[in-house]
């Protein structure tokens, strides 16, 4: 075999090899690493609701100067309700329930203090794109588990923090801190603890459970009328035109952002095949190269070939040691890229988890996979075209 | 493999030619293992085709060419590696070694296919051809003549049935030529072989046991 190789290697062009081995390191890193980053970044935009599958929409009553002045209710009637269900496009509707009666939530950091009024609501559990387990009151408790949008925390981080030189605070650490929440109405007061166990992309409120509302509008606001201002409808088709024309002839508004996390997901999607695209036309240029160097090696070495050949070499035993050349600089070409995508990849998710603290990290399985598949088939046709290649020569066509 | 016959074997490049005198050429014609033939022939008449239709490395040729019977166009790919590997062993007219390679090693790239012959008996017969010190030599370096010795050991390290020396001692002295005979014989013998020599002009001196005329 040493010998073998010591002919054969004869007339290889390490500048023709180099080319290719930078190339398809070049296309393999950029078709691996926009397939790892489209997985990475995927359940940033989807969460819970796929974008394709189904999605909700916030609606409310339109709220106009006549409305205000006339004191024509904004509120949804139970017939309303019902017919919003009623329509073939919905598949659930909740109703957002308020407190109505007033709160007060005091928290400490370090020692300081923050007191602020502000209000809860409620969807039935269903609607909740945070699971916890935690997600229900308990009065014997009495501890209320918050569910904050997810758009305050970035306010926060990206807005206030940095400007006032405040560090960044992760969604654990605000499920760290308690807060004391005072309930006050129908002449009564009650304090209770509460804690965020989540943050929503969905919804856009403070929420807490429903149980927790019902008790609570009971106890301090019996007499208060609760019908919902906004409704949550779950729908089939985000993009079913009945939607917006149903809404639209009854004088409401939806809140559309919902959507546009499918948008995104969609031209992230886009934008991740064209660069993957780019990737594979650059691994197939460059294997075009490797095919025409081998090419060029075995015409340059046709004799030799031909001479193992005419000497009893089978053609299995002299392609060989080309096939092996192939398929180690494919494999170097693989390991490589996977451990430059490892690096990329440690760059860019360190980015992203400043933007999504919450996210998965994930795993580079999907990237090994295909540059697993992409090495076996690549490796395959080199096989193939050197097998036939010497084949030619053993039919003494070349 | 005991028999090599050709039946009205012709190249397809004679076609078209209708004089045609040959003892080889449109006749049956049979080689036996263990006997000695001479093939002479004048330039031109098809010799060293006839060795590449023998060898399977040409096909162009009309009428059928029989190992022990078998008709050999059907033989595939490994079938004709197996021949040359164990039963047909060639001495090419062109020598076709690897100017790359050392004397020594364009016999190793043979004798590690086969593992038929140890080393000592190797470098016994670089000395005995006279080129023992030529062993290291890049093959590219030597005469045509100290060549034509490499590949006679070359040939010799397998196993065969057959010896095809084509033109082996056209650039070799009496006295080399006649050993080169004695060395290639005794193999033949050890082993049982038919051996084939062919000639243009000048031919080893052997008590040959049919002499055709190509």
């Amino acid at each position: 075999m040493k010998l073998v190789w010591k002919l054969l290697r004869q007339h290889i062009s390490i500048g023709q090899l180099a080319g290719f081995f930078f190339a398809n390191l070049l296309g393999m890193l950029i078709v691996l690493l926009s397939l790892q980053f489209y997985q990475d970044v995927k359940p940033a935009f989807s969460q819970e609701d796929s974008f394709i599958k189904n999605d909700y929409l916030i609606v409310s009553k339109s709220i106009s100067m006549v409305g205000s002045l006339t004191g024509s209710s904004s509120t949804f009637k139970e017939a309303e309700i019902d017919d919003i269900a009623a329509q073939p496009f919905t598949s659930a509707v909740g109703k957002f329930t308020a407190t109505q009666y007033h709160v007060a939530a005091a928290f400490g950091v370090s020692g300081m203090g923050f007191s602020s009024d502000l209000f809860f609501e409620s969807v039935p559990t269903q609607f909740v794109d945070v699971k916890s387990d935690d997600w229900h009151f308990n009065e014997a408790e009495g501890i209320v588990p918050i569910v904050l949008p997810r758009s305050y925390l970035a306010l926060y981080n990206f807005g206030y923090a940095p400007s006032q030189s405040l560090p960044k605070i992760t969604e654990d650490v605000v499920g760290m801190v308690e807060m004391v929440i005072v309930m006050r109405g129908n002449g009564q007061e009650q304090s209770v603890r509460g804690r965020v166990v989540g943050f929503s992309n969905r919804l856009n409120t403070i929420l807490a459970p429903e149980d927790f509302i019902n008790w609570s509008n009971q106890k301090f606001a019996p007499n208060e009328d609760a019908s919902p201002t906004r409704l949550i409808v779950q729908v089939n088709n985000p993009a079913d035109e009945n939607i917006m024309k149903y809404f639209g002839d009854q004088g409401y508004e939806i809140a559309e952002d919902k959507l546009d996390a499918g948008k995104t997901m969609f031209f992230l999607r886009i934008v991740s095949i064209i660069i993957m695209a780019i990737g594979l036309l650059i691994s197939a240029l460059s294997f075009y190269i490797l095919m025409l160097s081998i090419y060029l090696l075995v015409q340059k070495n046709t004799q030799k070939l031909q001479n193992l050949l005419l000497i009893g070499y089978s053609p299995a035993r002299v392609s060989l040691p080309y096939q092996l050349l192939t398929i180690g600089m494919n494999a170097v070409v693989l390991v490589l890229s996977l451990v430059a995508l490892v690096f990329v990849r440690n760059y860019y998710l360190d980015m992203l988890w400043s933007v999504f603290p919450e996210m998965d990290s994930g795993t580079i399985m999907p990237a090994i996979l295909l540059g697993l598949i992409l090495f076996v088939v690549v490796s395959l046709i080199n096989v193939f075209a050197v097998r036939n290649k010497v084949m030619a020569i053993w039919k003494n066509k070349e | 493999m005991n028999k090599i016959q050709l039946q009205n074997a012709l190249p397809k490049v004679f076609a078209q030619r209708t004089d045609i005198e040959s003892d080889i050429w449109k006749t049956n014609v049979a080689f036996e293992r263990g006997h000695l033939y001479l093939v002479q022939a004048n330039s031109g008449t098809g010799k060293s085709s006839m060795c590449s239709y023998i060898i399977g490395y040409r096909h162009d040729y009309s009428g059928q060419i029989l190992f022990d019977n078998d008709d050999i166009s059907r033989y595939g790919t490994s079938k004709w590696v197996d021949i040359r590997k164990h039963s047909l062993s060639h001495i090419f007219q062109e020598l076709r070694l690897f100017p790359e390679l050392t004397a020594m090693e364009n016999v190793e790239i043979k004798n590690n296919l086969t593992g038929y012959k140890d080393k000592k008996q190797i470098l016994s017969w670089f000395d005995a051809f006279g080129i023992g010190d030529k062993v290291d030599q890049k093959i590219g370096k030597m005469s045509f003549g100290q060549q034509q010795r490499v590949a006679m050991i070359r040939a010799l390290v397998q196993p065969f049935d057959f010896l095809l020396a084509d033109e082996p001692i056209s650039h070799l002295d009496e006295t080399n030529s006649r050993i080169m005979a004695e060395i290639m014989m005794e193999e033949a013998k050890k082993q049982g072989a038919g051996v084939i020599v062919t000639s243009i002009g000048k031919h080893m001196e052997l008590p040959y046991e049919h002499i055709f005329h190509l």
